[in-house]
């Protein structure tokens, strides 16, 4: 077997697709592509032949042979799952592995294995079939230059063999490997080796680059155009001097022949201008017509080129022109190139205010993070903190990626993710999103996500894609500018043949001036820009008030909600039942307190989520629970057990009837806490009658507030629930609803927002972007709420990330304002072009003698897309009714 | 009218059909693709004050590979767009940039830059 020297494959010699002999050393290649970059540097991988085949393996002491590996196992740290024993029995069955220790508050396994029996990826199959997943870093690395397909092969074999390594794959595609690996084993710089072994350079993934690469091709572009409209605007001086001499003194003075000479000097200077500062006119018109297509270029193209080649034949050939008619316009050539590249340079300035709340987004990531890795706290660039890490966040310090709290707590602003303005409480096995801001605690937390799988991240890459999708309103515009140029180029001719045939002397000259005038003012950009640009700023200001607009069509869509669908539980309400009322009965001598801490006690150990609201109410009362004995749980009926040697009862009509006891008028207060739509529970202590305790899932606080403003928008606002009509309508009552479609199966839901849209009108539905997700599809609009790191919901057209109703409100403000915006840029695109075109083909002459010179023409078309862009970035201005700040 | 002005007129006549028939009439050509190893039909485009190819006729159903290369630092074309299948890439300047995805209906759909000068056409069988 002989290997191959460029992609590293074992191949037979005389299966070799082609040999090489090179001093001295005979090489054997498996294919074509192999042999030719061979023979282009042959030194290069000659060098690679001689060096040991498997030199990256480095990270172990081969003296020992039993390994010890520390594996992440997700979902571990989760009270109440049996994973630790069924991992443990799993790995213990293995050849090859020696001890295993499982720690599950850390989440971790480790593992002590012998590397010459069993491999690493064999270690994480057997975790992984007891259904647990093996947590790691996942690093996309760039490979320069791999093409041929059978050095992938060689090099994921490379990095698989390679310690902590648990997956790795290679694109031929995007030229990158993914690798799965543990950061605790190897390090990024150990998986580069790895590559490089083969003789491959490795560079920074492509796809984990970040905007400012763009940012920084942008400046460079404005540079380049700046540096063109310098050079063109300074020949402008002299060549208008000569083109306008009468008004100049001094050069008003000259002879015919001075001028002459003169103009071969401008002819001579605008050349340059042509063919470097609107080099790009020509080369992007020339690759349009070899598409058979046109566009700006063309037009500008044409025009200058036009107006330069006849000043050449006036000057060099004035006697086959008409007297009087043989003068230049060199002027049009330099002044309209200098003010189209102007017009470009500005555009892109303008567009990168456009961007500007996607970098507002990306710029709230920390650029470091403080890591506890092997007990040293160190500060790393946030690029290298790993899913696993142990991050420590102190009080004013932001928190660099996504995870959960192993230890300490805090508050945390997350107003720049959620719109969110309270600080969210966080304590031990919360989740904390990257970006947010911790305030008053310091904690550590050990990270989930990171890189481009953060929730940071995953909005921004959200936003952008929304940003550069199309709204349905561009299709028209999209339609128009297909066939806008080929019209004007056919407009020009005609305008030059009518103004020849029947304008005045000198014909030619007025036929042509008008031609190259029209060429230049007609602007398809302003027309194609129209619409992106708002889209860009619109979905962006959507962003900054967390709300995420998944497309321009959901946007669109948004502006003509003419009915809001509102589930009810975990949109209008919380979504969780909380204590709500403590009622003692009258003949009794217990306060109300102590009748809550018998029924939490009861409750403690009972899983109904009735039961934990009862608990959770206690508890936030600071009551000191007692510990249930003789615990009992009736279905359908209640709960009983004894408490500090009280029998306490505690359940529904049926189980006090069930004792027989005398509810005396606790019957008829039930029944108006159960019209308020709460859930009454009766307590009986050692057989008597104590009192009521009613929980309700609770209206959320500014659900209220945000239905008056829909309805104040003209929004006929639903809401729909599987609740009994009751419950509902007390929810109703207390938020100011319109209408309540009651007891609706879930599978119903969808069916029910069909019947509204029925009715002719565009329907939103706001939900949970699990249960709903039928319902959130079938509207016109579906506004998925998602909280904390969860805000990549599918089914919705919006997600809002805070999770208030006042978003329903923002989300429908800034499809209005931007759909107005979009429109004012579209129907200024439009006049601009039907009014501005007939103007420079004259039209207005015969009645006032009005023509529209070349030079106006190109500064209108230069400030015409400027103009478009100016206004999509007025909307940056735009503020919503409930300001997140 | 002059003879030249009668010149003229027809002349400015055809040309005015010449760009009609040439921009719009004109049969443009097709980019066929074939699918390679494993079912992937893959194109590479240039991009350079156009798309090279710019028509391309792909199969339904298959999954389609597109290697996006732009050679020049004009910003219109920094972005490609494939609105119909919600798609669209950021091509840095001479970097290749891969667009995937599978046409599933036969139709015509349309692929340009941001604002839609530069336009090219899939055309889906």
């Amino acid at each position: 077997m002989e290997k191959d020297p460029v992609c590293g494959m074992k191949i037979e010699r005389n299966s070799s697709f082609a040999t090489r002999e090179h001093r001295g050393q005979a090489y054997y290649f498996c294919s074509e592509d192999c042999v030719k970059q061979f023979d282009a540097n042959p030194d290069q991988y000659a060098l690679v032949l001689s060096q040991p085949a498997t030199s990256a393996t480095t990270g172990f002491n081969p003296d020992s042979t039993v390994l010890q590996v520390e594996l992440p196992i997700l979902g571990l740290a989760k009270e109440g799952l049996p994973g630790g024993v069924l991992i443990r029995s799993a790995l213990e069955k293995l050849h090859g592995v020696e001890r295993v220790v499982m720690n599950a508050k850390a989440g971790i396994t480790v593992v002590n294995y012998d590397p010459e029996t069993i491999k690493i990826l064999d270690i994480v199959a057997a975790i992984k079939k007891t259904g647990y997943q093996v947590g790691g870093a996942q690093k996309r690395i760039g490979i320069e230059n791999i093409r041929c397909a059978s050095c992938v092969g060689s090099i994921e074999d490379e990095l698989k063999t390679t310690p902590g390594v648990l997956n790795a794959s290679i694109s031929l595609g995007t030229q990158e490997a993914t690798v799965d690996y543990l950061p605790e084993q190897t390090t990024l710089n150990e998986l580069n080796t790895a590559i490089e072994s083969w003789g491959y350079k490795t560079r920074p993934a492509s796809s984990e680059e970040s905007v400012d690469q763009q940012q920084a091709a942008h400046e460079k572009e404005y540079q380049r155009l700046m540096r063109k409209f310098w050079f063109a605007a300074l020949v402008s001086i002299p060549v208008l001097i000569t083109a306008y001499p009468k008004f100049i003194p001094i050069v008003k003075d000259w002879s015919m022949e001075t001028l002459r000479i003169t103009w071969f000097g401008a002819a001579l200077l605008t050349l340059p201008v042509l063919f470097w500062s609107g080099s790009d006119f020509f080369t992007g018109a020339w690759a349009a017509l070899k598409h058979r297509a046109a566009n700006m270029n063309t037009l500008i193209a044409l025009g200058t080129g036009a107006a330069w080649l006849y000043s050449i034949v006036a000057i060099v050939f004035p006697g086959i022109f008409p007297e009087g008619t043989s003068e230049p316009f060199f002027d049009v050539v330099a002044v309209v190139i200098a003010l189209v590249v102007l017009g470009q340079a500005l555009e892109i300035r303008a567009k990168g205010r456009t961007s500007e709340a996607i970098k507002k987004l990306m710029g709230l990531q920390p650029k470091t993070a403080r890591v506890i890795r092997n007990d040293v706290e160190m500060d790393i660039p946030v690029e290298e903190v790993l899913v696993g890490d142990v991050v420590q966040v102190r009080p004013g310090e932001k928190v660099p990626v996504d995870g959960v709290i192993l230890e300490g707590s805090s508050a945390v602003d997350e107003s720049m993710l959620t719109g969110e303005s309270l600080p969210a409480s966080k304590k031990v096995g919360d989740e904390v999103i990257g970006a947010t801001f911790n305030k008053t605690g310091a904690f550590k937390f050990r990270t989930t996500k990171v890189g481009k799988d953060t929730a940071l991240a995953q909005i921004v890459k959200m936003v952008q894609d929304a940003q550069n999708s199309k709204a349905p309103i561009a299709r028209l515009a999209d339609t128009i500018s297909g066939y806008f140029v080929p019209i004007v180029m056919i407009l020009a001719v005609l305008t030059f043949v009518v103004w020849f045939d029947f304008g005045p002397q000198p014909q030619l000259v007025y036929g042509l001036v008008t031609a190259v005038s029209v060429l230049i003012i007609a602007c398809p950009c302003a027309l194609g820009l129209a619409t992106p640009m708002s889209l860009m700023v619109g979905i962006g200001k959507g962003a900054e008030n967390g709300i995420l607009i998944r497309s321009g069509e959901a946007l669109q869509t948004a502006q003509s909600i003419k009915i809001v669908v509102l589930d009810k539980t975990g949109t209008i309400t919380k979504g969780k039942p909380e204590l709500t009322d403590v009622i003692v009965a009258v003949q009794q001598s217990i306060l109300s307190d102590e009748l809550l801490r018998l029924a939490a006690s009861v409750e403690t150990v009972s899983e109904h989520p009735l039961a934990e609201a009862i608990v959770e109410g206690g508890k936030t009362k600071g009551l000191a629970l007692g510990k249930p004995e003789a615990f009992e749980a009736i279905p359908g009926h209640g709960v009983t057990a004894t408490v500090d040697g009280r029998k306490v009862a505690l359940g529904n009509l049926k189980m006090m009837k069930r004792l027989n006891v005398d509810l005396g008028n606790l019957e008829a207060k039930s029944e108006i806490l159960a019209n308020d739509g709460k859930t009454p529970m009766f307590i009986a202590v050692n057989g008597k009658a104590a009192g009521i305790i009613a929980v309700a899932d609770t209206v959320k606080e500014d659900s209220k507030e945000a239905i008056a403003a829909l309805h104040q928008m003209g929004i006929e606002v639903v809401m729909i629930t599987g609740d009994n009509r009751r419950t509902a309508e007390a929810i109703a009552r207390q938020v100011g609803l319109d209408r309540v479609l009651a007891e609706v199966l879930p599978e119903d839901k969808a069916h029910n927002v069909h019947l509204l849209q029925a009715e002719g009108k565009k329907v939103a539905m706001v939900g949970d972007g699990i249960n709903d997700a039928p319902a959130l599809a079938q509207a016109d609009v579906g506004l998925a709420i998602g909280t904390g790191t969860d805000v990549a919901i599918e089914a919705s057209d919006i997600t809002l990330i805070k999770g208030s109703l006042k978003g329903v409100v923002t989300a429908i403000e800034v499809s209005r304002a931007t759909m107005r915006n979009i429109k004012q840029n579209l129907v200024g695109a439009f006049v601009y072009n039907t009014l501005g075109v007939p103007i420079a083909m004259g039209v207005l002459f015969p009645f006032f003698g009005l023509l529209l010179s070349p030079l106006l023409a190109g500064a209108a078309m230069a400030f015409s897309s400027v103009t478009v862009i100016s206004n999509a970035n007025r909307l940056r201005g735009f503020r919503p009714k409930f300001s997140a700040k | 009218m002059t003879l030249i002005q009668i010149f003229i007129t027809l002349g400015g006549i055809a040309l005015s059909l010449f760009i009609a028939w040439f921009f719009w009439l004109a049969p443009k050509g097709q980019t066929r693709i074939n699918s390679g190893a494993g079912g992937v039909q893959e194109v590479a485009i240039t991009v350079k004050g156009g798309y090279t190819p710019d028509i391309i006729v792909v199969k339904a159903g298959q999954p389609l590979r597109m290697r996006f290369t732009r050679h020049e630092s004009s910003t219109c074309s920094e972005m490609v767009l494939f609105p119909d299948f919600n798609q669209s890439a950021k091509l840095p300047e001479g970097q290749e940039v891969l667009v995937e995805f599978t046409p599933k209906k036969p139709g015509e759909y349309g692929f340009q830059c941001q604002m839609g000068m530069l336009r090219g056409k899939l055309i889906v069988e």
